[in-house]
This record gives C-alpha cells, structure tokens and sequence, in this order.
C-alpha cells in the first residue's frame, strides 16, 4: 500500500484530528462551547472547521486543481482574517495538517526509512499555506476598500446635492 | 546544525493560545479594537448642554495614559451605587445570573470571534465582579472565592472594549431563564464610562448634531428641503408622477419622522422615496418635518438623561404643527426607545391635541400605539394591504430574489414579526427565509448596531456579523437570493460590507423601496426602471 493510500484509508480519523488542532487555536472555553453547538446556523465557525477539513484534505489527496485548493481554503481563511489573530496565526491551521501526519506516521515511517513519503507529500501542505496567503491578502485589500467605499457612500449624497451640511458644534468635524 | 528529532519538530508546530484566566487576562487595546473617542469639542459642547458625558480631552485607547480624572475609582462607584438604587432591575441583574451558559453562545460577536469575553454572561461578568467587590459583602471579604475584583485602570480598560463590542440586541436576553436584560447591563456599563469622559465619537457626534440641528448628520432645514426635492425629481423620473412633499405644515393629522440616513445614504434613499410615493398614492393628510428629522436616537447608546432629551423633539414637534399621532419609518433602535420608554419619559409632553392613531384610510385603530401614539410603517402599510387598499404590479420587483433581514429592536423590542413579510410578500414574486434560528425573534444581529457602525472597527463588525452573514450565504446558494431586504437604516448601511464580504453579490434594500417600485401610481408612465433607475426585467435594453 502506496502512502497515499493509508491516508485515504485514514481519512476520517486524521481529519477528525485536523479539526480538533484548528479548535484548539481558540480559548480554552469557547472550545468547550463549540465542541457542543453542532447546529451550523448557531455555530458556523465550528461547522467550517469541520467541512473545511475534510475539503481540504480531499483536495490535498487529489491534488490535481489549484482552483480547488483555493475554493476550499477560502471559507477558513475568509472567517480567520476578521478574527482577532495575528496573520500568521490566522493561517497556521494549514500547517496544523503537518502536525497530524508527523504524529501519526512520522516515527513508524522513520524506523523503516521511508520518511520521503511524508516529506514530498509536505510539500503540498507549504503550497497550501501559500495559496492561503493570497486569498488572505485579498481578503484585507477587501476590507480596506470597503472602509473606503463605506465613507464614500456616507457622503456620496450631501456632496453631490447638498453641499450645505452644518458642521458639528465645533469646527474641524472631518479632520483627524 | 544539529539533527532535530521528530518529536522536537512537532514541539515547533504549537499554535496553541495561552490558557491565562480571564480575569488575568488584560484586553487588546491595540488599533482596530475600538472606535475613535469623542472629539473634545463635541463632548464640551454637550456637557455644556447640561448632558452627563465628563472629561473632554485628546485620547487614545492604544496608549497607556487614558488621561482619567484622578478620582475616577469615586467616581464609578458613586455613579454604580446611584444606579443600583435607582433602577431596581439592575441590583437584580447583577446578582441573580446562576452563570448556566444559555447565553454564552447566542452573541453574534462570541459565535463570530470565539472571544469568551463575548459571551454575554462573561461581559457582564466583567461588570458583576466589582460589583461583588464594592456592594456585597461576602466580596468584601473572600475576593477571588465569590467571582470579585477590585476596580482598577485595567479593569476600565476592558469596559470600554467589551461594552463597546455589544450592540445592545438583546439576543441573548431571549435565551435567558431570567430574561436577564444584558443591553440594560451594557447601557449602564456605558452610563458609568462617560462619567469619567470614556466615549466614542461615532455616538457623540450624531448626539451632538440631533440635539442642535434634529438629526445626525446636521442636516439644516433648507439642505433637507434640498434633499427632498432631489428626490421628488428622480421620482418624477421613474414614474412620471411628481408626488406631494409636505415639509413643515401645521394642520395636518399626521407627523411623519425616519431616520434621516435614509435622507442621504445609499440605498436607504430609495426607502425615504417609497415613503414619498405611498403617502402621494393616499393622499395622505401628513407632513415631514426638518426639526423632528430624525427618528434615531444615539442618547440611547449614550445616557438615559440623553436619550430622553433627544426623543422629546418628537412630541414638541407634534405638538408645534398640531399633529394627533406620530408616523414612525423603517428604523431599528427607534423603536426600542420608542416602544420601551417614550411614555415613561416623555408621555406628559403629548399635546392635548394627540390621539389614539387610527388609519385614515381603513379606519384601524392602532389600539397598541394608545401610549404613545406612534404607529410604524410595516404596521401602516400593512394593515393598508390586508384592506386591500393598494394596487401594485409585483413584476416590478422581478429582479429581486429577496430575504428579510429581522431588525434586533424591531423584532425582540416591539414583536415586529409578520408585518414586514406581509408587505414584502404582497410587491414581490419572490421571497426566501434565511434559516428559522436566524430570524425573527432569533434574528442575528447586523454588528453595526448601537453606534458601532464605524470603519475604524470594521474587523469587529465583519466577525460579528458573520451568523448573519453565514445564514445569507445559504440562501443565496440555495435560492438565488440577490436582495437582503430591511427595516431599519443602520442595517441599510452596514450590511453592505457584511454582504459584500460573507455573500459577495447581495444587495441591501429596504421594505418601503420594494413597496414603491411595485405601487401603481394614477397617472404614472410605463415603468422601465427601478427607483435606483436601474433597468427592470425585460427592460434591460432600454434604460
């Protein structure tokens, strides 16, 4: 049986390990929270978390559509940008995967020297990491623009029509 | 380099948070956390005004001096002791929570930032645990064994990031076995931080402009006129029709009062042009006004003796043009304040001339509004529907795929449940509910309520509204949804980016712009566009 194999025959219970590490990037009691609300509506960060694994895990099997990766990254990273993690926080829920196969397989794999399996299928996971990192800069370009295009939208009609707002009390209103 | 074993390399993988205790735990004060301060010269200007804010000054929330007075510990407990004497439902906030959870995750701000200082029971908590210290006396005694603290420059600190992340929704309260009222334990929070001069300038400077020009922006009378009359141009554009626009009257039976951001915000203006065309339909005998130019009341988010003050102008308003009820439009927290403590309020302003409302045109007699004689817009309009009083052509709504978004106050504060679906239902071909534990009185909140509708936090409103958001996107992929209708005029502004980023392609619209796109007006031209002027299915080619 190839390595690829094992993994897919394993799958359930390395992404179930995957989604496990991602929750564990969250306080202590919010894990506890989450690990009990199972209803999607009432708990989406904890629903993503649990598709997202299994899509990705998919996709990094397969590995054969970049678009893909990207489709499936999208949702995890979209939710972590707006958290409160610092970018490299947001995004090591990628390399947490790294984590999962190193404990389960790398010490077996080690002893019977075949610990390339392990470290060219890693290569996939850095990949992943990269694309995350673009969907994650798109993501705050994003935000940045709707901050712009909020501001402009605020002001758009008394600019064009009225040209006459009363400053507040004080002068200086629009400074800072 | 040395040869790393395999277990030192997974060591290196630990993206793991600290376990620290809450209470040790200090808040992120950094940028991106809160909204601007107050700006001194608002804030002098409305403690000039005889308001309750203190302090102004130059600030910021980053740095480590808060320039606090020197006696701001007095001052907290002295106005915390003053409170818990004057509202008796306070003292029972603070010491009847059995901490069950229930609420720990139904703040829209928890479920989106995992934070537990976001679990409404937490954030109370933060307030609960110098309660304890200073007025009970087993926290007196035994700090750390009954949940107490002591009030200290940190302690402050995470007030006034956490209350200013509640947007006083009141979801939780729906989940609590005690109907513990958690945006009553925010808006106290707040009371007590503006006493030492903690403030944002998103909420003081539309406080400041309501209590000097009658709305937020500080729209003058004649720049409102100006507005409207834009307005009634583009209307006439569309439809042919040049509608009534009665602005100041006296003598009329009815006041008309929305929240001025529908008078110059995208899209809300399309609302503020429904309103135009539903009244010129009845012929109603009504009239706007530039003073009562604002149904929004930030005093809400400020200070009960604010909030008091600035709803006042409505009934001096009523009673100045000698109007005997009060219209109310498509707006969120107005209702609260108008459904929960107008009356108590300002009830003895109410001009002998005031009487219970009853539909002109129906002869409904509005028997909820007998308090405070104000009737809203959904319930308005749609008792005008059940009576079979209005013709539209719903086909002009075609282009919509459409949700309904419930408003928090709209909904929990005045059990505005049906009659916005109603009026939705009978202009529009196509309507889809987002999932049952998302709307209505579980309704997820937009994250901009409460005054926190701000760029500078738009981090904090995206995470926040993301249950929203989620419950959109299903919609969206299961219907084809391209609309997120509305009742109130924060939502029209801030679920724009929330759409924008958890379900690209949304628009926002309120319930009124629906109504006024498919009412058929006498007289009117064949319609080719919407009231953005944008073309209507099958017109695509011709606008």
């Amino acid at each position: 049986m190839d390595f690829t194999e094992r993994l897919t025959q394993d799958r359930d219970r390395l992404v179930d390990r995957w989604a496990e590490l991602i929750l564990e990037t969250y306080p202590p009691e919010t894990q506890q929270v989450w690990r009990k609300q199972k209803d999607r509506f009432a708990n989406p960060v904890g629903a993503a978390i649990t598709d997202s694994a299994r899509e990705l895990f998919d996709v990094f099997l397969q590995w054969d559509d970049g678009e893909r990766v990207a489709k499936a990254l999208d949702q995890l990273v979209r939710i972590r940008t707006v958290q409160n993690f610092k970018p490299s926080q947001a995004l090591c829920f990628v390399y947490l995967l790294k984590k999962v196969l190193r404990e389960t397989y790398m010490k077996e794999l080690g002893q019977c020297g075949e610990l390339e399996a392990l470290m060219s299928l890693e290569t996939r996971i850095d990949t992943m990491g990269l694309i995350a990192l673009d969907l994650y800069t798109q993501a705050r370009e994003k935000i940045f623009q709707m901050r712009v295009n909020e501001v402009k939208r605020a002001q758009h009609n008394l600019l064009r029509r009225a040209r006459m707002i009363v400053d507040s009390p004080a002068t200086g209103a629009d400074e800072r | 380099m040395a040869k790393m074993k395999p277990e030192e390399l997974i060591q290196g993988l630990n993206y793991n948070p600290p376990s620290t205790p809450w209470m040790d735990l200090k808040a992120d004060t950094s940028p991106g956390n809160w909204a601007y301060p107050g700006k001194p010269d608002i804030v002098s200007y409305l403690k000039d005004e005889g308001l309750p804010v203190a302090n102004p000054r130059e600030w910021v929330p980053s740095d480590e001096d808060w320039k606090l007075p020197p006696n701001w510990q007095d001052i907290i407990h002295q106005g915390f002791r003053e409170r818990l004497d004057k509202y008796r439902s306070l003292k029972v906030f603070m010491d009847i929570c059995v901490r069950c959870g229930a609420c720990a995750d139904k703040c829209h701000y928890f479920i989106g930032s995992g934070d537990p200082k976001n679990m409404p029971v937490l954030r109370a908590e933060l307030m609960r645990s110098i309660y304890r210290k200073d007025f009970t006396l087993a926290g007196k005694i035994m700090s750390k064994l009954t949940g107490s603290r002591v009030m200290t420059e940190d302690v402050l600190k995470e007030w006034f990031i956490y209350f200013y992340q509640c947007t006083e929704c009141r979801r939780c309260s729906l989940f609590c076995p005690y109907g513990i009222d958690t945006a009553e334990v925010t808006m106290m929070a707040r009371e007590l931080m503006h006493l030492v001069g903690l403030n944002i300038n998103w909420i003081m400077e539309p406080v400041a402009n309501c209590n000097r020009t009658g709305n937020h922006l500080g729209i003058q009378p004649q720049a409102f006129k100006d507005i409207m009359d834009f307005m009634v141009d583009d209307i006439e554009e569309v439809t042919g029709v040049r509608v009534k626009a009665p602005l100041n009257e006296p003598g009329h039976e009815i006041l008309f009062i929305t929240p001025s951001g529908d008078a110059f915000a995208d899209p809300g203006i399309f609302t503020f042009m429904g309103y135009l065309i539903l009244f010129h339909y009845l012929d109603l005998d009504y009239t706007w006004s530039t003073y009562a130019s604002e149904g929004g009341n930030f005093g809400l988010f400020t200070s009960s003796e604010t909030m008091k003050k600035l709803n006042a102008k409505m009934y001096a308003e009523a009673n100045r043009l000698g109007c005997k009820w009060i219209l109310g439009g498509e707006c969120g927290h107005m209702w609260r304040v108008i459904n929960q403590y107008m009356d108590t309020m300002n009830g003895d302003i109410q001009g002998p001339q005031m009487t219970t409302p009853v539909n002109p045109i129906t002869g409904t007699v509005f028997k909820n509004a007998a308090a405070t004689k104000m009737v809203h817009i959904a319930e308005f309009t749609a008792d005008l529907i059940k009576h079979g009083k209005l013709k539209f052509d719903k086909s002009r709504n075609d282009h919509r795929r459409i949700t309904f978004h419930d408003s928090c106050n709209p909904a929990r504060a005045m059990g505005l449940l049906d009659e916005p679906r109603e009026v939705i239902k009978a202009c529009c071909n196509h309507f889809y509910e987002m999932p049952s534990n998302t709307i209505r009185e579980m309704t997820y909140c937009c994250a901009g309520g409460s005054g926190l509708n701000t760029d500078e936090i738009m981090d904090i409103r995206l995470r926040g509204g993301m249950p929203r958001g989620k419950a959109l996107a299903h919609v969206q992929e299961k219907h084809d949804v391209n609309t997120l209708s509305c009742v109130c005029a924060i939502d029209r502004a801030t679920l724009i980016p929330l759409a924008d980023y958890w379900a690209p392609g949304v628009e926002i619209s309120g319930v009124h712009e629906l109504v006024g796109n498919a009412l058929i007006l006498e007289g009117e031209q064949e319609r080719t566009m919407d009231l953005r002027q944008e073309p209507l299915k099958g017109f695509e080619d011709e606008v």
